[in-house]
């Protein structure tokens, strides 16, 4: 492998607030009004100016306010920095790494990562819509069977781990189980009320192997986080969470022709990548908030980033080796995807640095100065994107 | 001819695929250079990277490699189905392709489970497939 990852700004450039909105089922406002919010709230928490933002990042399927609408009403004269990616879970972590990149070669200073949306009162990830030209150009081939929500197509990568390394419903009922413990005392969190294994698997097939709670929320809010230097971000109130690496780019998915095993962690070649520049090692991370758009992906991110050898998670996750209180790798300690609210996966950032700071309050745990976070592993777009971050 | 609200889109790439389902040919992207297949049909062969291709007709037979149950359905198309095999079938002519489709059969599904292509017409350029054990030596 080339040397390219050492080139990323490791360390150099920090998270110094974070935003987000009550997390519901009916904002009943727009997508606009979220994430002006989320932003306001974010950069007051990080003690700076709303005119001192020069750059914001966003990321979506068409279902949000871009960066250039929001720049105008925030009055942001100097933009020197934008990325309105395309995309779902998959590219969330993308848009903090290319945050990083432009403050870390100083092209720009204070850049605003954001993700807001009506997930459920608006645009829901499962309702039945027309296929249309701006959809990704691999979809035609998916839809006219039926295959076109993504809670089928990582069924089907699940059912090929059951396949291959004899994995069970209740291993999967397991990570269900672990987030919305997770949630229970997190005042954020939608889902807080108990569930149990037997729940899990009394709860009605949507795809099966996938049970409903496999399956994350949909959900309406916003989150925003303020990236800037690590230099000014010793100057602010916060304890600087930096961002130590990240990497983004190549999943797998079935248009992929040369890969012949679906059972393999997509992650796996990202991981190398991040590791490498982070300069660490699974052995590094404290903590994990992994994207959890439905439980396998917990379970294969878990193998792809280095944390078991494939087929080993299930016992682990019987000797609660996840589990926030006393796990040796907590995950998702905000509940995830799963159970706190689908925020696209950035709001797994901010639980991070929640953590980090040691703000966490009766969720924090105990080894909380590295995280990785994730997005989607990989499978649907192809693309995957993951960072670590750190305590300064 | 099917009714269908939901139609895939042809476009420049893919209105010669869908066209030939629509005529009852199962056809791939096939390499004249490397004898590589290719699908989705993309205007790149996935083997060398060249541009020489046909769109050649395959023998329409696979394997099922994985599967899911669908229980509830988002297509309107499909909802009369459900609960219903969705199968990912492994082409017989190349390891690497996998194939989504709707499994007709009143066999139990599994790994391995022999399929064949059937055609459904759904416009006069578009159509669609699905896969049967129906006719398929064990």
């Amino acid at each position: 492998m080339s040397d390219r990852a050492n080139r990323f700004p490791r360390g150099q450039t920090a998270i110094v607030g974070i935003g987000c909105t009550e997390y519901s089922k009916d904002s009943g406002v727009s997508t606009f009004a979220l994430a002006a919010s989320a932003i306001r709230t974010a950069m007051a928490d990080a003690r700076l100016e709303i005119d001192e933002i020069d750059g914001l990042c966003t990321f979506g399927t068409s279902d949000s306010i871009s960066p250039n609408l929001l720049a105008q009403a925030l009055g942001i004269k100097s933009m020197n920095f934008y990325l309105d990616q395309y995309l779902g879970g998959s590219v969330s972590m993308s848009i903090v790494a290319q945050a990083a990149l432009a403050v870390g070669t100083g092209v720009a200073d204070c850049v605003v990562c954001y993700r807001a949306l009506n997930g459920r009162s608006q645009q829901r990830k499962g309702g039945a819509k027309a296929p249309n030209a701006s959809m990704p150009w691999d979809i035609q081939f998916k839809i006219a069977s039926g295959y076109m929500v993504p809670a089928q197509e990582m069924a089907m990568n699940a059912r090929a781990h059951m396949l291959r390394y004899g994995t069970k419903s209740e291993d999967f009922g397991r990570l269900a189980v672990l987030c919305r413990t997770n949630a229970l005392d997190n005042e954020r969190a939608m889902m807080r009320k108990p569930i149990t294994l037997d729940d899990y698997m009394a709860s009605e097939w949507i795809a099966e192997p996938f049970h409903k709670l496999d399956c994350c929320l949909e959900s309406d809010g916003a989150v925003a986080i303020v990236v800037t230097s690590t230099e000014r971000a010793r100057d602010l109130p916060h304890r600087p969470v930096l961002i130590q690496g990240a990497a983004w780019g190549g999943g797998v998915n079935i248009s992929n022709n040369g890969f012949d095993d679906l059972a393999v962690s997509p992650a796996g070649p990202l991981a190398e990548r991040l590791y490498k520049s982070a300069g660490m090692g699974p052995k590094n991370i404290d903590f994990a908030e992994l994207y959890d758009c439905f439980t396998f992906p917990l379970l294969s991110q878990i193998e792809g980033y280095g944390f078991a050898q494939p087929g080993e998670v299930p016992d682990m996750l019987k000797d609660g080796a996840f589990d926030r209180a006393g796990g040796q790798l907590p995950i998702n300690t905000h509940g995830g995807l799963l159970s706190e609210a689908y925020i696209h996966g950035l709001n797994h950032v901010y639980e991070a640095v929640e953590q980090i700071r040691g703000d966490a309050a009766h969720r924090q745990v105990k080894k909380h100065d590295t995280a990785l976070v994730t997005g989607q592993l990989g499978y649907i777009s192809g693309y995957s994107s993951a960072v670590i971050l750190g305590g300064a | 001819m099917a009714e269908r609200i939901i139609a895939p889109i042809a476009d420049r790439d893919s209105a010669p695929y869908w066209q030939a389902l629509a005529d009852g040919h199962f056809k791939v992207t096939h390499c004249n250079d490397c004898g590589h297949w290719t699908w989705p049909p993309r205007p790149i062969c996935s083997g060398c990277h060249g541009g020489n291709l046909s769109l050649d007709e395959v023998k329409g037979t696979g394997e099922v490699f994985s599967w899911i149950v669908v229980h509830r359905s988002t297509s309107p198309d499909m909802m009369q189905y459900v609960p219903y095999v969705l199968a990912l079938v492994r082409l017989d002519e190349q390891a690497d392709i996998y194939i989504p489709g709707r499994l007709i059969s009143d066999k139990e599904v599994h790994r391995g489970l022999k399929v064949r292509v059937v055609t459904e017409k759904i416009t006069d350029e578009v159509g669609d497939l699905a896969w049967t054990t129906e006719g398929v030596p064990l």
